[in-house]
């Protein structure tokens, strides 16, 4: 006899509008269907009615957390497309917020994971702690969240002398706490009884699904956009891509943690290094037809922007594919076997980001079962 | 036990992290694109503003004839305030209007 556990659109445990169902026998889960779709805004049809210009806020507003993955992404398409190359300074400058990026997300992946495991001390520490890189990338771009600081053909807004020391003594107290979580996650009782062999994806499941970034890292998969299709300043920065076995909850917090470390890293190396020069390169908007495919590696994952255009101002075509999409069908072996009260920090070991995710719709079939889609909820879909 | 308690004395000594905000004010880093503000003399009308803008929250004042800024629809990502020649736009560093009805 199994039980059918709903769990969302609005529930208390997801900050986000999306529905599991689960079905459980006592406290295993046995099947999990993900329904996607609550949050889907219509934002990929109205980057096709903007110009090439207005689109890069639309682009940072698909999502909040890695809004300069999206828009450096969407910039680097469209250059491709225009075939012009950004300055060396701009390039190193975008690196320089993408990691700082990285380290905010994977600093409040860590904030949000402690609270649903229930240790919420070390949720006010690790807010405490991203404090810093907020008033990093106040400094840097001039607003906490949306940093508007990219543009087609480079950047907006330079990194001044003035700046660097303040944000090195920035980066200086980062790594400290930093290296505290990496202590408190190899060492404190709590965490290991909450999050050793649980939510366990296999390097085989891994690869068959498709899994990408911190979470296929986690897997002992080796795979990094920076490395593999490098973009920006990564040819030239010095990192190595951290992989770590299990594959369970501790893993894949590891995984983030010493990726923070990584990003700490690679920070300073720009900001030692950080070429002289222009910051932008003035563009033609009236792109010539043409179609390009750019990839970067979003703190989630590998983020995809597809762009055509069409020889007016406007682009005819944009695709976007974001990370949590691309991860979603690794959530099922992570929460088959395990049991209700895993939910919540399985959930969130994936990092997930709805807002990004819902520009489709998606219906996981049930194991041997077919799901049809009839005309009535094609048409309900619509509207 | 005993190792515990240099730092619950430390924690008890250190000063809090957070600020008692509405009462002691933080200030933002230099260049915070917060308000745009609008200085109506300096203002050729070449509407480079109206262009620049994603979001097409500015428009221009019948009266006066010079762009106004619909807050409700602005951004704050400080095109306009680029794209202005005579720099009539300029982004200040005030965030605090949120709570303030204005058109």
């Amino acid at each position: 006899m199994t039980m059918v556990v709903p769990i969302g659109p609005q529930h208390p445990a997801l900050k986000e509008p999306e529905y599991f169902r689960f079905e459980v026998k006592g406290e295993e889960i046995v099947d999990v269907d993900i329904y996607f779709g609550y949050a889907h805004r219509g934002i990929e049809e109205t980057l096709a009615r903007r110009n090439y210009k207005h689109n890069i806020y639309l682009s940072e507003r698909i999502c909040g957390i890695c809004n300069i993955c999206h828009s450096t992404c969407y910039c680097q398409a469209v250059e491709r497309v225009a075939g012009i190359e950004p300055p060396e300074r701009a390039k190193y400058i975008r690196s320089l917020i993408l990691e700082l990026e990285r380290i905010h997300s994977h600093m409040l992946w860590l904030a949000v994971a402690a609270h649903e495991i229930g240790f919420d001390t070390l949720f006010m520490l690790a807010m405490r702690d991203r404090e810093h890189v907020m008033d990093m990338r106040e400094i840097i771009s001039g607003g906490r969240v949306h940093s508007a600081t990219n543009t087609i053909g480079g950047v907006r807004r330079d990194v001044t002398p003035e700046q660097i020391p303040k944000l090195m003594e920035k980066l200086d107290k980062l790594e400290e706490s930093v290296k505290y979580y990496i202590n408190l996650f190899q060492t404190d009782r709590t965490i290991k009884s909450r999050c050793a062999n649980v939510g366990v994806l296999t390097k085989e499941d891994a690869i068959k699904l498709c899994a990408v970034g911190p979470v296929a890292r986690a897997s002992g998969v080796k795979t990094d956009i920076r490395v593999e299709d490098p973009y920006a300043a990564y040819p030239n920065l010095s990192f190595e891509v951290i992989t770590e076995d299990d594959g369970d909850v501790l893993a894949k917090g590891m995984v983030r943690l010493r990726e923070m470390l990584e990003s700490i890293k690679m920070s300073r190396q720009i900001l030692r290094e950080l070429p002289s020069g222009p910051l932008r390169v003035p563009v033609d908007l009236k792109i010539p037809p043409n179609e390009a495919v750019q990839r970067v590696e979003a703190p989630r994952g590998e983020l995809l922007y597809y762009i055509r255009s069409n020889g007016t101002e406007m682009p005819e075509r944009v695709r976007v594919r974001t990370p949590t999409y691309a991860s979603a069908p690794s959530l099922k072996p992570m929460f088959v076997g395990g049991t209700v009260a895993e939910i919540p920090i399985v959930l969130w070991s994936l990092d997930v980001c709805f807002a990004c995710n819902d520009r489709v719709t998606l219906v996981d079939a049930k194991t041997g079962k077919v799901s049809v889609v009839t005309m009535e909820e094609l048409r309900r879909w619509r509207k | 036990m005993v190792k515990i308690l240099p730092k619950v004395l430390a924690n008890l000594l250190r000063k809090p992290f957070t600020v008692k905000y509405p009462y002691e004010k933080v200030e933002p880093a230099d260049g915070y694109r917060g308000k745009p503000s609008i200085t109506k003399e300096k203002c050729i009308r070449c509407w480079q503003c109206i262009r620049a803008c994603p979001d097409r929250a500015i428009s221009v004042d019948k009266e006066t004839k010079t762009p106004v800024i619909w807050l409700g629809r602005c951004t704050f990502c400080g095109e306009c305030a680029e794209a202005c020649p005579t720099k009539a736009i300029v982004m200040t560093k005030n965030f605090e209007f949120l709570d303030q009805y204005e058109k």
